[in-house]
C-alpha cells in the first residue's frame, strides 16, 4: 500500500516540477506580452519617455528578457524569490504576510461548506427525484446563477449596513477573540460558501448516483441491506476518491478565486496580491503568487488521489 | 474665509468680530498662531492688535477642537505601489498618507495661498528667479534629529534623478539649483521667474524628508504623525507626534488608512459604521449618503476635469472645424446632470475653474448647440463618419460621458464608436496617444502651474498638442507680473485663446465628493483635491 | 467555480433507442432557453427605447407605463438595455462555448486516441493552465488586449477549453478502450478515421450535455468578469455589466440591478433542468 502511494507522490513532484516551470515560462511571456512596464505603472501620469527610460535602467528593466527570466530563476532556484520592483520589498515577505490570510478564509469557508455540501449531496443521491432532490437542485442552481459580487454587496447591504449584525470589512490584525473572528469572517465565508456549496453539494450527488448505480451496491440491495446502511457501509468508500476530487478543486479555488470577496470586504489575501502585482506589472511577485496558485492546485489534487487510493481496497493492495 | 485678508483694511472695530471669525477658521484649518498674526500683520494690522485678534480666536477654537480619538478612513486606490516616499507619490492614498508624516516647506490654504509652515520666511529677488529660504529652528524629524538645510536641499534634488522615478519630475524642472547658504538657510535659484514658487512648494511632490533617506518602509518626517505600521496594499497606522511643531495640533490620537478600491464597498463600510471617513465617492451614492443620519457628504469644488482630447496634430482634429462642431456637441447641462447628479460646475472649454482668482467669468460659455454644430461638421468635411473615442475607466466617468456625446453626436450626423480600454497603464499607453480620447487633471494650486504643464507648446502633457505663440508669450509675462490686475488680464487672454483653439473639450468641473460621519469635524475644502487637498490628517477632529 | 472542476465522466451505459421525452419540469426550462434566444435574435426589432438614449431625467427612476422596468444609472431604460443585453450575454457565452469545446474536444480526442507522448504532453499543458486561476487570466487578457467581443469570447473560451478537454478524454478513453476501435486500429485505421468514425459517434450524448453545462458556466463567469471591467463596448452591456454598472441602485431595490441578474439566473437555471431531465442516453453521469 504505501509502494504505491510513495510511487504516486514522486511521480506527482515530478510533474509538479514540470508544470511549475512550463507555467513560469508562460507568465513571464505574458507579462512581457503586457502593455506598458513597472516603470511606467510607477510614474502614472507623470511618464514622460526620459523619465521612464531613467527609472527602467535604475530598475535594470533595459536588460534583454531572457537574461531577466533567468536571473529570477536562479534567485529561485537558490532559495530567494527576489524583490518587487515597485516597493523594493522582498516577495517573500509579501507573500508571507497574505499567505496566512488566504489560507485562514480558505479553512475556515471549508470548515463550514464541506460538511454541508458532503450531507446535502449525499442526501439528494440516495432520495433521488424526490421532492428534497428537487428543491436542493433549483435552489443551489439559483444561488449558483446569481453574480458573486451581487450577493456580496447584498449581504453588505442587508447584514452589515441594515442589521448591523457583522462588519462590512474583514480585516484585523494581531489577536482577536473568538466573538470577533466569528464577526469578521461571516459575510466573506457566507459568500463563499453560497457559490462552493452548491457546486460541491453537486458533484457529491453526481459522484454517488454513480456508486449506487454500480452492481456491487446492486447486490447489497438485492442481499436486502437498509437503504442507509447501503449508502455507509458499500457506496460511501467507494465514492471517497471523486468526492475528495471534488473537494480539492473547491478548495483550490478558495485561494485564487477569492479575488471578488477579497476586494469587497477588503481583506488582504493572495488574489488581491497577484491583482496589484498585475496591475503594476511588478513580474518577480506575478511569478510567485501564480507558483502558489499552482502548486497549491497540484498538492490539493495530489491529496486526493492519495484519499482515493486509500480508500479503494482494489487500488490499495495493488 | 470669504476674501483675502491681505487686502482687507481691518482696523475698523466693526470688523474686528468678523475678523476674529475668520482667523478662527484659520486656525481650524490648520494655520498655526505665528501664521495667523503675519496674516494679520500682512493686511494692515499693528503687532500687538493682531496678537489680541489671534488669541481671541485661539481660544474660541481650543472650544471646539478636541484632543484625542481614532479614526479609519478608506480611500479608493490602493495596491503593493503604494509608497512613503512623497517624490513617488501619484493618488490620494499615498498623498495622505505623506501629509500625516512630512511636511512641505509651504502647505496651501483653501484660497490655494501658500501658507509657511517648515519655512519661517521665503524672499524672493532678482525678479523672483532667486529664492530665499529660512527653516524654522524648532522642528525635529520623527527620530528627534533637527531639521536642517541639508534635508532641504536633498528633498528637492531629488527629483532630478530618474532613479527615484519621481511623479514631480516635470513641476522641478524650472528649479536650477538649490544651495545650502547656512544651517538653516538656502537659496533656489530657478531658470526663469517665477511668483508662484511658494505654491508649488506646498505640493505633495516638494515635502522634506530627511538626508540621505532611500528606504522608505516607513517613514521619517516632521509631520503631525509618526508612523506606526505601514504595509503597502494592506494600511498604515499613524500615530500622535507629541513633538509636532504646529501647537496645540494634531488632534487625532491615531489614525489607520487603507484602500477600498469597490465604491460601493467604501459606502458601505462608512454607513455600517466601519469606517469614519472615505473619498471618491460616486455622485450616484450621493443621496444614500446624504439621507443617512451621523454621516456626512463633504463636497469639494475645484479644478479636476476629465476632459475629451482631439488631437490637432492628426485627422480629424487637425480641421479646426471639427473641433468646433464637437465642442457644440457636448451637452454640458445633461453631462452634468446625469453623469454628475448636479456635483460638478459647467467647464468652457479652458482649464480654470471659478474657484480660481483669475477665472475670468466675462468669457461666453459655450452652449450646446446642434445647428452649429452641424454647419462646422458639414464644413470640415467628415459629416455622416464614424470615429472611435477612446475611454478608459482610469478616466473616471469618460465612458458616461461619451456615450452621452455619441448620442447627441448621432442627431447631427456624426458617428462616434466607443473603445473602451483598461484602466491599467492608460495613462502611459493610451493617453494622448489616440486622435480622440479622454485624459484628465485634479485640480492645480495655480494657474501658472495648469497653464504650464497642460498647454505651454511643447509641454510633456499639452493634450491636444496645441500650439500658440501668443499664449506661450502671455504665460511667461504672466508668471514675473506683479501687478494683479495686469496678470488677471494676462490669464484671461490665456483662457480665450485655450478656449477658442485647443483640442480639450472640458465640459464640466467634477466636484470632488468625500463622505464622513457627522462627529468628524474640521474639514474645509480646498480646491487642489478632496479631504482638503488630501490634508486633512493633522485639521480633524472628532467631536466628543 | 467553473468547468475545471471537471473530473471524471463515464459513458453512460448504452439504452435502446426510445422516443426523445423531457417530463414537465425540462419542458419549462426549454421554454425559457428558447424566450432568451428569440428574444437574442428579435431584439433589435422590439426594443420600446434606444440602448443609449437617456429617457429620465431622474436615475433610477420607478417602473411606468413608458419605462416598464424603470430607469438605470444615467436615466436609459432598463427594459431595452436588457433586451439587447440578450444578445451579448447568449451570443458570447454559446460562441465561446462553441470554441471551447471543439478545441478541447478535438485536442481531448487526440490525446485518448495517440496516447503515450501526445497525451501525457497535452495532459500537463492543459493541468498547467487549469492551476491558474480563471478570473487572473482574464484580467491579464483584459490588461493585454482590452475589451471587445472577439477578446471575450477567446477568453472564457481559452478558460474552459482545459475541462473539455478532460471531459472529452476521459470519455474517449473509455470508449477508445473498448473491443471495436482496437479491431479498427489493428485494421491500420489512421487517428482522424478513429476519431470520426469510432469515437465521436461513442460519445456524442455525454458531451452535448457537458456543451450545455459549460454554456451555462460560461454566463455565469461572464457576469463575474465584468466586475473586474470586462464586458462588450458601451453603449452595449452584457447582463452582467447591467447588473455592475447599476450596483448603486441595490441598496433601493433598483429594478435596472435586480432585473438583469433575474435574467441571468432564468438561463441558467433553464439550461439545467432541460440537462437534469434528459433521457438517461442524453446524460453524462459525472457531473462538473
Amino acid at each position: 500500500m504505501s509502494m504505491v502511494v510513495v510511487r504516486l507522490v514522486l511521480s506527482r513532484i515530478a510533474i509538479a516540477i514540470l508544470t511549475l516551470g512550463f507555467v513560469s515560462v508562460a507568465v513571464f511571456v505574458g507579462t512581457e506580452i503586457l502593455p506598458g512596464d513597472v516603470a511606467e505603472a510607477i510614474l502614472g501620469q507623470g511618464a514622460t519617455p526620459e523619465a521612464v527610460a531613467g527609472l527602467r535602467a535604475a530598475l535594470h528593466l533595459d536588460q534583454p528578457a531572457h537574461i531577466r527570466y533567468f536571473l529570477w530563476l536562479g534567485g529561485l532556484l537558490s532559495g530567494d524569490p527576489g524583490r518587487s520592483l515597485v516597493n523594493n520589498l522582498p516577495v517573500a515577505e509579501l507573500i508571507a504576510s497574505r499567505l496566512p490570510n488566504s489560507l485562514m478564509l480558505a479553512a475556515v469557508t471549508a470548515v463550514v461548506c464541506v460538511p454541508i455540501a458532503l450531507t446535502l449531496g449525499i442526501l439528494s443521491a440516495v432520495w433521488r427525484g424526490s421532492l428534497f432532490d428537487r428543491a436542493a437542485n433549483f435552489l443551489t442552481t439559483s444561488i449558483v446563477a446569481v453574480p458573486e459580487f451581487l450577493i456580496a454587496t447584498l449581504a453588505v447591504i442587508v447584514f452589515a449596513v441594515r442589521l448591523r449584525w457583522f462588519p462590512a470589512l474583514s480585516y484585523a490584525a494581531g489577536i482577536i477573540s473568538l466573538d470577533q473572528f466569528f464577526r469578521l469572517f461571516a459575510l466573506p465565508v457566507f459568500t463563499l460558501s453560497c457559490v462552493l456549496t452548491a457546486w460541491m453539494m453537486r458533484m457529491t450527488r453526481a459522484a454517488m448516483i454513480d456508486t449506487l448505480r454500480s452492481s456491487y451496491v446492486e447486490m447489497a440491495v438485492l442481499k436486502g441491506a437498509r437503504p442507509m446502511r447501503v449508502v455507509l457501509t458499500h457506496a460511501l468508500p467507494n465514492t471517497i476518491g471523486p468526492i475528495a476530487n471534488a473537494v480539492a478543486l473547491s478548495l483550490s479555488y478558495l485561494l485564487g478565486g477569492a479575488i471578488i470577496v477579497e476586494i469587497v470586504f477588503n481583506y488582504p489575501g493572495l488574489a488581491r496580491l497577484l491583482v496589484d502585482a498585475v496591475s503594476t506589472r511588478d513580474m518577480p511577485l506575478v511569478q510567485a503568487c501564480v507558483m502558489i496558485f499552482c502548486s497549491a492546485y497540484l498538492y490539493l489534487l495530489m491529496l486526493a488521489d492519495i484519499a482515493g487510493i486509500l480508500s479503494n481496497p482494489r487500488l490499495r493492495h495493488r | 474665509m470669504n476674501s483675502d485678508p491681505r487686502i482687507k483694511e481691518t482696523k475698523d472695530v466693526e470688523l474686528f468680530r468678523n475678523d476674529a471669525q475668520c482667523v478662527g477658521e484659520a486656525f481650524r484649518r490648520g494655520a498655526t498662531r505665528r501664521e495667523v498674526i503675519n496674516r494679520l500683520i500682512a493686511a494692515g494690522m499693528s503687532v500687538a492688535a493682531a496678537g489680541t485678534v489671534a488669541s481671541f480666536a485661539e481660544t474660541a477654537h481650543a472650544q471646539t477642537a478636541r484632543r484625542g480619538g481614532r479614526i479609519k478612513v478608506a480611500l479608493s486606490q490602493t495596491s503593493t505601489a503604494d509608497t512613503l516616499d512623497p517624490a513617488r507619490g501619484l493618488n490620494p492614498t499615498d498623498q495622505s498618507r505623506h501629509f500625516m508624516f512630512y511636511n512641505g516647506l509651504t502647505v496651501l490654504d483653501e484660497t490655494l495661498s501658500p501658507q509657511l509652515a517648515l519655512a519661517e520666511e521665503i524672499t524672493p529677488s532678482d525678479r523672483a528667479t532667486m529664492w530665499h529660504v529660512k527653516l524654522r529652528r524648532d522642528v525635529r524629524f520623527h527620530d528627534g534629529s533637527p531639521l536642517t538645510s541639508a534635508d532641504v536641499v536633498y528633498s528637492l534634488r531629488r527629483h532630478k534623478d530618474p532613479a527615484v522615478g519621481s511623479g514631480a519630475r516635470s513641476l522641478a524642472e524650472p528649479i536650477q539649483e538649490i544651495t545650502a547658504t547656512g544651517a538653516h538657510e538656502l537659496r533656489i535659484r530657478l531658470s526663469e521667474p517665477n511668483a508662484d514658487l511658494p505654491a508649488l512648494l506646498g505640493l505633495t511632490g516638494f515635502l522634506i524628508v530627511k538626508d540621505g533617506t532611500t528606504d522608505f518602509r516607513t517613514a521619517n518626517g516632521t509631520g503631525p504623525y509618526k508612523c506606526a505600521e505601514f504595509r503597502p496594499g494592506v494600511r498604515s497606522i499613524a500615530v500622535r507626534n507629541n513633538e509636532y511643531f504646529k501647537p496645540s495640533k494634531p488632534h487625532l490620537d491615531e489614525i489607520e488608512l487603507f484602500g477600498i478600491a469597490d465604491e460601493p464597498a467604501r459606502v458601505n463600510a462608512l454607513l455600517s459604521g466601519d469606517v469614519h471617513m472615505i473619498n471618491n465617492v460616486n455622485p450616484r451614492s450621493a443621496q444614500r449618503i446624504i439621507s443617512t443620519p451621523n454621516v456626512s457628504l463633504f463636497e469639494t469644488k475645484g479644478g479636476a476635469y476629465i476632459d475629451l482630447v482631439i488631437r490637432l496634430d492628426r485627422a480629424p482634429g487637425s480641421n479646426p472645424d471639427f473641433v468646433l462642431a464637437v465642442k457644440h456637441m457636448f451637452n454640458r447641462e445633461q453631462i452634468r446632470r446625469a453623469v454628475y447628479r448636479n456635483y460638478a460646475v459647467i467647464g468652457n472649454d479652458q482649464p480654470i475653474d471659478p474657484t480660481n482668482r483669475f477665472f475670468d467669468p466675462t468669457l461666453p460659455q459655450r452652449p450646446y448647440d446642434p445647428e452649429r454644430a452641424r454647419f462646422h461638421l458639414q464644413r470640415s468635411g467628415f459629416a455622416n463618419q464614424t470615429f472611435p473615442i477612446v475611454v478608459s475607466p482610469a478616466a473616471g466617468n469618460s465612458e458616461e460621458m461619451a456615450q452621452l456625446l455619441q448620442q447627441t453626436a448621432l442627431q447631427i450626423g456624426c458617428n462616434f464608436n466607443l473603445q473602451r480600454v483598461p484602466a491599467d497603464g492608460y495613462w502611459s499607453n493610451h493617453w494622448m496617444k489616440h486622435p480622440i480620447g479622454f485624459g484628465g487633471t485634479n485640480g492645480k494650486p495655480t494657474a501658472d502651474i495648469q497653464f504650464s504643464i497642460l498647454f505651454k507648446s511643447g509641454a510633456p502633457y499639452n493634450e491636444s498638442g496645441w500650439a500658440n505663440e501668443r499664449f506661450d508669450r502671455l504665460l511667461v509675462q504672466a508668471r514675473s507680473e506683479t501687478d494683479d490686475a495686469k496678470r488677471r488680464e494676462m490669464y484671461a487672454e490665456m483662457q480665450r485663446l485655450v478656449h477658442e483653439g485647443s483640442g480639450c473639450c472640458i465640459p464640466v468641473f467634477a466636484s470632488n465628493l468625500d463622505a464622513h460621519v457627522r462627529q468628524l469635524k474640521g474639514l474645509v475644502p480646498i480646491p487642489t483635491g478632496g479631504m482638503m487637498g488630501y490634508n486633512f490628517a493633522e485639521n480633524i477632529w472628532l467631536d466628543q | 467555480m467553473s468547468a475545471d472542476q471537471t473530473i471524471t465522466a463515464v459513458a453512460a451505459p448504452a439504452l435502446p433507442r426510445r422516443r426523445f421525452r423531457l417530463p414537465l419540469a425540462g419542458i419549462i426550462g426549454a421554454g425559457v432557453v428558447g424566450f432568451w434566444v428569440v428574444i437574442a435574435i428579435i431584439g433589435p426589432y422590439i426594443v420600446p427605447h434606444d440602448v443609449g438614449a437617456l429617457v429620465d431625467d431622474d436615475l433610477f427612476g420607478r417602473m411606468r407605463w413608458a419605462l416598464p422596468l424603470g430607469s438605470d444609472y444615467l436615466g436609459r431604460d432598463v427594459l431595452s438595455r436588457i433586451i439587447i443585453g440578450a444578445r451579448y450575454s447568449i451570443g458570447v457565452a454559446a460562441a465561446a462555448t462553441f470554441l471551447a469545446v471543439f478545441m478541447g474536444g478535438t485536442l481531448g480526442m487526440l490525446a485518448a486516441v495517440s496516447r503515450g507522448a501526445v497525451d501525457m504532453a497535452l495532459s500537463r499543458f492543459f493541468d498547467a493552465l487549469i492551476s491558474i486561476p480563471s478570473k487572473m487570466s482574464a484580467l491579464v487578457v483584459i490588461a493585454a488586449l482590452g475589451s471587445s467581443i472577439p477578446v471575450l469570447v477567446g477568453t472564457v473560451a481559452v478558460i474552459y477549453t482545459p475541462g473539455a478537454f478532460r471531459i472529452w478524454r476521459a470519455l474517449a478513453v473509455n470508449v477508445n478502450a473498448l473491443d471495436f476501435v482496437e479491431v479498427a486500429r489493428a485494421r491500420g485505421e489512421g487517428t482522424g478515421y478513429l476519431i470520426r468514425e469510432e469515437i465521436l459517434p461513442n460519445i456524442a450524448g455525454p458531451v452535448l450535455t457537458d456543451f450545455g453545462l459549460r454554456f451555462v458556466f460560461a454566463m455565469l463567469l461572464l457576469s463575474g468578469l465584468s466586475f473586474l471591467g470586462l464586458g462588450v463596448q458601451p453603449p452595449n452591456a452584457d447582463w452582467g455589466s447591467l447588473v455592475r454598472e447599476n450596483i448603486n441602485g441595490l441598496a433601493d431595490g433598483a429594478l435596472a440591478v435586480v432585473m438583469p441578474a433575474v435574467a441571468i439566473a432564468s438561463v441558467t437555471i433553464g439550461v439545467n433542468l432541460v440537462i437534469d431531465n434528459l433521457p438517461g442516453r442524453w446524460s453524462s453521469t459525472g457531473e462538473h
